[in-house]
């Protein structure tokens, strides 16, 4: 018992030392209906209480070369730290979603480039913090440039 | 001479809902029978007793669901809304439809001239090669039918709304909760789980679905895929649904799938990552002694989740093999 | 009697729904919408999925059928026609009726944090009351409670006559009074 103790703790641990991240998705991954229309689906990892973390995100866009920003709404699905994004930022231009999270002392976040056809896995980024505002701005340059399509 | 007992309008008395005769009436009777004014006494305390029931903020999250829900449906809003699934016939050309005793719930047919008519579950609808049309499925979705195609209304009810597809193309939106709406076909039935999708099938039961939004379960006794996304899955007849694959899958991956003769080595040689959907849809329907070279070229392609044993998948235990696809789920 | 919004349904709002204004649906959905979740909430037993689905479908079928909302004086009534019929319908769906009860304590209404503990603990007693009431007379005291629609109102919206009406909420209350007896 003891040593199952301890492996159980060290899996933790370990798991707690991975960081605080997210994962991407289509809706398929979320299980959930309400999912269904959704842009995307996400998810966190490394977060001891998952309905605890404070998830954000925004819509970083180019339309016809202005510059052009929507803050989107969230969903949390039936299962703890999953959540679905919906579109609501213009058919139009250039998109990347810049999500951001914090779970307990530790923070995430992510660029998920938008195309046509949905979320281009391959170009999102990930990181152990928010996006800065250059990495964002890179991300779109890129994105616009077709180096994501 | 027998007292009539008022227990069934006690909560009208006391609401002050009784008709202006009765209530004198029902007052003289509390006075004299014991048994309704302890009653109503009873019904009073559960009325106050409810009054504890705090009311409940809606989340917000509904109205992001409703929205999402809107968006799908914007098109179909430009067409008149009926309560009932309508039957709009679109552009130039000769649609027609058979009838044969119809019974159950009529659905309303609009034409676009304006002229309507009655169709009810039974009946087919048939397009031929220069007409379209647009049936709006009861309050969840539409579905298009394509030019040259036959398609049948089987139920039509809150619970259920049911297609036959003969033959031909029908695109289906429907944004309701899962299992409301089936289409069925001569080698398949698939069940709506919330989502856009394409359904062709030719007169001998040969047809291939593939999936814009959301996904959909294709069914077939016993057997099931799971389609998402930007997948596609092959139905034959007297085999059903096949193994479902991405679109922008390998071409020989692609062709080995489609040929009939699922060449296992060319499958496993081309997969990536997200075709781990056809990966794990083969891992029970290859024979026993290619089972291991299905698992350990998933387990190539992504760790194997913790919960998941080797022994297990192997034996197709089906928690094994439902916890593995949630996990691989993410990486479709 | 529980009174969510002091707002009126103005008939300006009504015809700005049926031209098609999200603006103005979504003014409508926040007039109704804490009324119609509570309600569908309670009648699930506090399965809050249950109770946005049906929160969603019915607003959803609002907004697409408002067209046949023919005065503003109907607009309640007709609104909760709605809800009775996707509380029942979704009920019809769900493999068995059976009472959840540890989802009953798995949301809190507004000011409920504030509650001391035993009002808290009343309230949940009357929760698990009404759960177990039979639908029909569960919705009707539901209808009744958290909108005090008028008895003919309920009898549109429940499909049914004032006597029915009458006699649900009377058997209803009697049967919460019968198990909640000792909590007065």
């Amino acid at each position: 018992m003891l040593r199952l103790g301890i492996a159980a703790c060290a899996a933790g641990a370990l798991l707690l030392a991975e960081g605080f991240t997210f994962a991407i998705g289509s809706p398929v991954a979320s299980q959930d209906f309400h999912a269904k229309m959704a842009a995307f689906v996400f998810r966190t990892q490394g977060c001891a209480e998952p309905a605890k973390a404070q998830i954000g995100a925004t819509a970083e866009g180019l339309v016809k070369g202005v510059r052009r920003s929507v803050v989107l709404k969230v969903m949390a699905m039936s299962k703890p730290g999953v959540y679905a994004v919906y579109q609501s930022w213009s058919p139009e231009g250039d998109w990347v979603v810049n999500l951001k999270g914090t779970c307990a002392d530790s923070s995430a976040g992510a660029l998920i480039p938008m195309g046509p056809k949905g979320f281009i896995r391959e170009s999102s980024k990930f990181f152990p913090r928010p996006a800065t505002d250059a990495e964002i701005d890179a991300s779109l340059k890129s994105h616009t440039q077709g180096e994501n399509k | 001479m027998f007292t009539r007992h008022i227990s069934r309008q006690l909560a009208a008395y006391i609401d002050g809902e009784l008709a202006p005769r009765k209530a004198p009436r029902a007052e003289r009777h509390l006075g004299r029978c014991g048994q309704c004014r302890a009653e109503c006494e009873q019904v009073r305390f559960g009325m106050a007793m409810v009054d504890h029931l705090p009311p409940v903020e809606a989340p917000e999250a509904i109205w992001a669901s409703i929205e999402a829900a809107l968006e799908v449906s914007r098109p179909v809003r430009q067409w008149r809304w009926a309560f009932a699934a309508a039957l709009v016939l679109a552009l130039a050309g000769v649609a027609y439809w058979r009838t044969a005793h119809p019974s159950g719930p009529r659905w309303e047919v609009v034409r676009l001239d304006g002229s309507r008519v009655l169709i009810g579950p039974g009946q087919w609808i048939e397009t031929d090669s220069g007409s379209r049309a647009s049936v709006k499925v009861g309050e969840i979705g539409s579905v298009e039918v394509a030019p040259n195609t036959r398609v049948r209304v089987v139920t039509a009810r809150p619970g259920e709304h049911r297609l036959a597809l003969a033959r031909g193309e029908i695109r289906a939106k429907i944004s309701a909760p899962p299992r409301l709406f089936f289409v069925d076909t001569a080698s398949g039935t698939a069940v709506d789980m919330g989502c856009e999708y394409t359904l062709k099938m030719d007169g001998d039961g040969f047809g291939l679905l593939r999936v814009t939004k959301g996904w959909v379960s294709f069914e077939w006794r016993g057997l099931e895929s799971l389609v998402p996304a930007g997948a596609s899955c092959r139905t034959r007849p007297q085999v059903g649904p096949g193994v479902p694959y991405f679109d922008d899958a390998p071409d020989n991956l692609k062709q080995a799938l489609e040929s009939g003769n699922e060449e296992l080595s060319a499958i496993l040689a081309a997969s990536r990552v997200r075709d781990t959907l056809t990966l794990w849809h083969l891992l029970s329907r290859v024979e026993a002694g290619d089972r291991e070279r299905v698992y350990d070229r998933i387990a190539t392609l992504t760790p194997v989740p913790a919960g998941v044993s080797r022994e297990q998948a192997l034996k197709l235990d089906p928690e094994t093999l439902n916890r593995w696809k949630e996990e691989l789920a993410w990486t479709w | 009697m529980i009174n969510l919004s002091d707002r009126e349904i103005s008939a300006e709002i009504i015809e700005s729904c049926r031209a098609g204004d999200r603006d103005a649906f979504r003014a409508l959905y926040d007039i109704y919408k804490d009324r119609v979740y509570s309600i569908s909430l309670y009648f699930f037993h506090g399965d809050q999925a249950a109770a946005s689905d049906v929160t969603q479908q019915v607003f959803l079928k609002l907004m697409t059928s408002i067209g046949q909302f023919r005065g503003e004086s109907e607009f309640s009534t007709w609104l909760y026609r709605l809800v009775v019929n996707a509380c029942t319908d979704a009920a019809r769906r769900r493999k068995s009726d059976a009472v959840i009860s540890d989802r009953l304590e798995a949301f809190a209404g507004p000011g409920s944090q504030e509650e001391d503990y035993a009002r808290a603990q009343m309230a949940g007693s009357v929760r698990a009351a009404v759960s177990v009431l039979p639908p029909k007379l569960r919705i009707a005291v539901l209808l009744r409670y958290f909108d005090d629609l008028s008895y003919q109102q309920m009898a549109q919206a429940l499909h049914c006559s004032m006597g029915t009406v009458a006699s649900r909420l009377s058997r209803g209350h009697k049967i919460l009074a019968e198990r909640l007896k000792g909590l007065g």
